[in-house]
This record gives structure tokens, sequence and C-alpha cells, in this order.
């Protein structure tokens, strides 16, 4: 990094070597889970921001840090005028199509890989298409998609690896096949050892299990990270450790500093604060409900349900109910989560409080 | 939030072996805070200046970014460390720092520096006096520490006067914040 901010200080025209920088900034940040970072690459990015037309490669590199931030419709924004100056972008589709599944819009995410298979080659498109199914009730087609992929892969940078990897950990859990997931996770980090959404995403498959020790472990060198430092005191709570109320008041402390900044990055991550370690399910549930008119990814759905049986409410959870129901979502956790509340809101006994 | 462990920089001993992480710990997003508190107008009927005493707190990570605070490399930053470049982190913070009021300047003064154990790492804590001629009705602040090197930094400003206590955020959109004072109306009224 230190290489690459001189070389755009000896340099300060350079677009090039400004998107180096802006980029390894973002990649950094990412790994640590340290918003920090995005910040730095944000004010790398903002001569060129101020330029009319903006590069795209700009424009993506930003709407990458507001995606980072779930700035989402800001994020589309930038990804729009980088394809208005040309539509062959794999780069910029494959943002958007990120942002289409994190947000629950399928069918333009299944779009918007066909985009990037026709711009950016078939390996990134196919990636990307596997991905989607994998959430619409077609986990074990993406789980044979993505292995052919991963088959392919050594040619690859490690980072893609990685994010196939990853890809093919969490489609083996949709599928239940918890040795083959773990198979995979355990791959996907012996690439990219300090990624903190492959670190966090294997931490909350070993909390399923029942594995809190196995956390500790993986994310010993982590608590700088916010979701990283979630799942450690979630472990903590598991083990009832005698030193969890510490890790409630600063996750709790640190979750306050966010809000009082006006940053809302965690909606996931604060429904599981307020339920499993603050144990209030109502404050749970209104802080699901934000976050689902931000997020619908598998785990927003999961977090949501939680919180409305924990309340009591499973009228609350209709919409997300619908939801599933429309997208063919596969969960071993979900689907019998769904079952139990939909259930409940037929039967006459349950009363709207 | 900010429960805090406070320690003066002069507490050599008790501090001199205490690793100030920059990294563990750390939050993940650039925050300042700055505590404003004016201080209730003299009852003599000489006084011709107003005062608000300050406390900003700034995270040693950040003006690590900057400063370079870290002369060994190893990612920490240790006491003797910090001492060293106590000065020079009074200049960069007080260059992006300006207050105002009713369009006369105001003058900072500092008094003290401490390091503040926040939630989330260790913060330099920069104690000063704002000192404005008359007794003017609003006290505008300036801040633009951190903008140029991370847009994303936020400051959270408290300010107290009397029995009210008033928040706000400062932002690169919002980096100019006009506070009311009240030594003026307390003066009216006597």
């Amino acid at each position: 990094m230190k290489l690459l901010r001189h070389a755009l200080d000896e340099d300060p025209g350079s677009l090039a070597a400004a998107d180096r920088l802006a980029r390894a900034y973002i990649d950094f940040g990412r790994e640590l889970g340290d918003a920090h970072y995005a910040g730095y690459a944000e004010a790398v990015l903002a001569p060129w921001l101020a330029k009319s037309p903006t590069p795209p490669l700009v424009l993506i590199d930003e709407a990458t840090i507001l995606q980072y931030r779930h700035q989402f419709t800001d994020a589309r924004e930038q990804l729009k005028r980088a394809l208005a100056q040309g539509t062959d972008n794999a780069q910029a589709w494959l943002t958007l199509a990120t942002i289409d599944m994190v947000q629950g819009d399928y069918p333009s995410a299944v779009h918007d890989c066909s985009q990037v298979a026709a711009s950016g080659g078939s390996v990134l498109g196919i990636a990307c298409t596997g991905n989607v199914r994998s959430y619409l009730g077609q986990a074990q087609q993406s789980l044979v998609i993505l292995s052919q992929i991963a088959g392919d892969a050594p040619s690859l940078t490690p980072a893609f690896r990685a994010w196939v990897q990853g890809l093919l950990a969490e489609t083996a859990e949709r599928l239940g096949d918890w040795t083959q997931a773990e198979d995979h996770y355990r791959k996907a980090l012996a690439l990219t050892p300090k990624d903190n959404y492959l670190l966090v995403a294997y931490a909350d498959f070993l909390l399923d299990r029942h594995r809190p020790e196995q956390v500790l472990s993986l994310l010993r060198d982590c608590s700088q990270s916010d979701t990283a430092f979630l799942r450690i005191a979630l472990a903590k709570s598991a083990l009832h450790s005698s030193d969890l109320p510490q890790y409630v008041w600063i996750m709790g402390a640190r979750f306050e500093a966010l809000a009082q900044r006006g940053s809302d990055y965690y909606g996931r991550e604060q429904v599981r604060f307020a339920l499993y370690l603050q144990h209030d399910p109502r404050l749970a549930l209104d802080l699901a409900q934000r976050n689902w008119q931000v997020q619908r990814a598998p785990w927003d759905a999961r977090v949501f349900l939680e919180a409305a049986q924990a309340a009591n409410q499973p009228q609350a959870a209709a919409a997300v109910l619908a939801f599933i129901r429309d997208t063919k979502l596969q969960d071993p956790v979900i689907e019998p989560l769904a079952r139990e509340l939909t259930a409940q809101l037929k039967s006459p006994t349950v009363s709207a409080r | 939030m900010t429960a805090h462990h406070r320690s003066t920089w002069s507490a050599l001993p008790a501090l001199a072996a205490t690793l100030l992480s920059t990294t563990a710990g750390a939050h993940s997003a650039s925050d300042a805070y700055l505590t404003l508190t004016e201080q209730p107008a003299m009852k003599t009927a000489g006084a011709r200046q107003t005062v608000v005493h300050a406390q900003w707190d700034i995270a040693l990570r950040d003006l690590d970014f900057v400063l370079k605070l870290d002369d060994n490399g190893d990612g920490n930053i240790v006491w003797a460390e910090l001492r060293k470049h106590q000065q020079a982190i009074a200049a960069y913070a007080y260059a992006n720092l300006m207050f105002s009021a009713d369009g006369g300047s105001c003058r900072i003064a500092p008094t003290r520096q401490m390091v503040d154990d926040h939630a989330d790492g260790a913060y330099a804590s920069l104690m000063f006096d704002v000192t404005c001629p008359g007794a003017p009705a609003r006290l505008t602040l300036d801040y633009r520490l951190f903008f140029a090197i991370d847009p994303s930094h936020r400051a959270i400003v408290v300010f107290r006067s009397g029995d009210n206590v008033a928040t706000s955020v400062v932002s690169p959109d919002k980096a100019r914040i006009e506070l009311p004072l009240q030594g003026n109306q307390n003066m009216v009224n006597r």
C-alpha cells in the first residue's frame, strides 16, 4: 500500500495509480472488516469523482464503497452512471448483481449475471449465475455450476478462487450438507486466511453447529471488525463465559457509536445482538423490520423470523414468509422456522398483539 | 457510550508499560468526540468575554495514519512514542478546528493532553478553552479534521450550556455548526 501511495504521490494525475491505491484500500478494509479504509479510498477518488464525466473505473470503486456501507441506492446510482458510458463493463454488472442479490431482487440479478457473462467472460458470469440460483431453490444446480469453475480455477487469482469456494460453502449449507460446507470454508480460508467476510460466515457455521470454542480461536485476531466481534460475543454467550458482560457492553458501545455518527452498516448484526445478547425480542423485531427494508439475503430473513418468533408476533413476519415462498428459498434453518410461523399465523389461537 | 478510562499523560509510571494498540479493539469507523461546556457567565459586571471549556477525543489510530506515531512500526503506539509526538498532534489537530462568535474570531488555548480509553481503543484527549470577546449569542464551529484523508470521518459534538445538552454530528457536508450561547441571555437577565 505504501508503494501504491508513493506511486500516486509521484503522479497525482494518473487515474490508474489512483484506482490501484483506492482498490487496495477497499480490499484491505474489507479483509479486515474495517471501514476506515473505505474512507481513505474515497479521499483518493475524490478529485476524480468531481470530474465530469467521471471515469467508469472510479464510479465502480465508489459504488463498491457505498455497497460496503449498505448505501445501496447510492451505489446503484453510481453503477448506472458507469454503465451509461458503456454497457460492456463486467465489473459494473457484477457489483450490480451483488446488490440485487443482497436486496433479494433475484430477477434483476439474473439479468445482471447474463450481462456479466456477455461482457466479462464466461467464468465470472457462471459464478454470478451459480450464486443467484442458490437463492432460488436451485442450490443443487448451483453447486454443480460452481464446482465446474472451482475445478478450472488454478489459473485464476486466489481472491477469486476463495470467493467461489465461499459460494460453494454457503450453497452446501443451503442443502444442509455440513461436511461439504466446512470443507469449502476451509479451502476458501486457506486461499485468503484473513478475509473478514469468510471468517464471519465460517464462524456463523460453527455457531450453528454448537462449536463456540472454535469460533474464539478462529476470530482470535479479529476483534477490530464489528461483525467478527459480534460472533466472538455470541460464542462467549454460548460458553456462558464469565467475561460475557464486558463483550456485550463493548458491542453495544460500538453499535451506539455507529448510530451516533449516522451509520447503519450492520442491521443484521444488530438484530442478533438485541435478540441473543440483550434478550430484547421486541427491539430485535423492530430492528429486523428496518433491516428488511434495506437487505433481504437469507440471513436477513432468518434473523427476522427468529425475532418474530421470540417476540411471539408471527403476523409481523407475513411479508418475509411470502418472500421465502415466492423465491423458493432453501435453507435447513429457515424452512422449519417458516413452517412453524406460517402454522401459527393460520392458527386461530394466536391473537394479534 | 463513552464510559472511559482516563489517564493523564503526565502519569508516566502507570502508563509507561502500557501498550496502546492502534488496531486491537478499534471499531470500524473514524469518529472524534468534541465536548463543549459553556462556562456560566461571571457575575462581575466587568466580564467581557465568554469561555467554553472543551475536550476533544481523537482516535490514536486516525492520528497515526496522518502523523505516523508508531515510530518502530510494530503496530502499537507506546507511551514514549505518544509523548514524542504530543506537539505534532496538537499542531495538526488545532490547525483543523476554528471557532468564531457573532462574526468575531475566538481564541483556542490548549490546557492539557491526555489518553482516554474508549470502547473501541485509545484516544488522544485534547483539553482546551475557547475564549470569545464580549457576550455573543452564537458560537460557530468550523471543523475539518481528517476530512481530506477520510471523508467518512465524523465528529460527534456535545454542547452543554446551562441545563441544555445538544448533540450534533459534523461531516464534510456539514463542517460548520452554530451553537446558541446562554451567557448573553443570563447577563441580560441579570
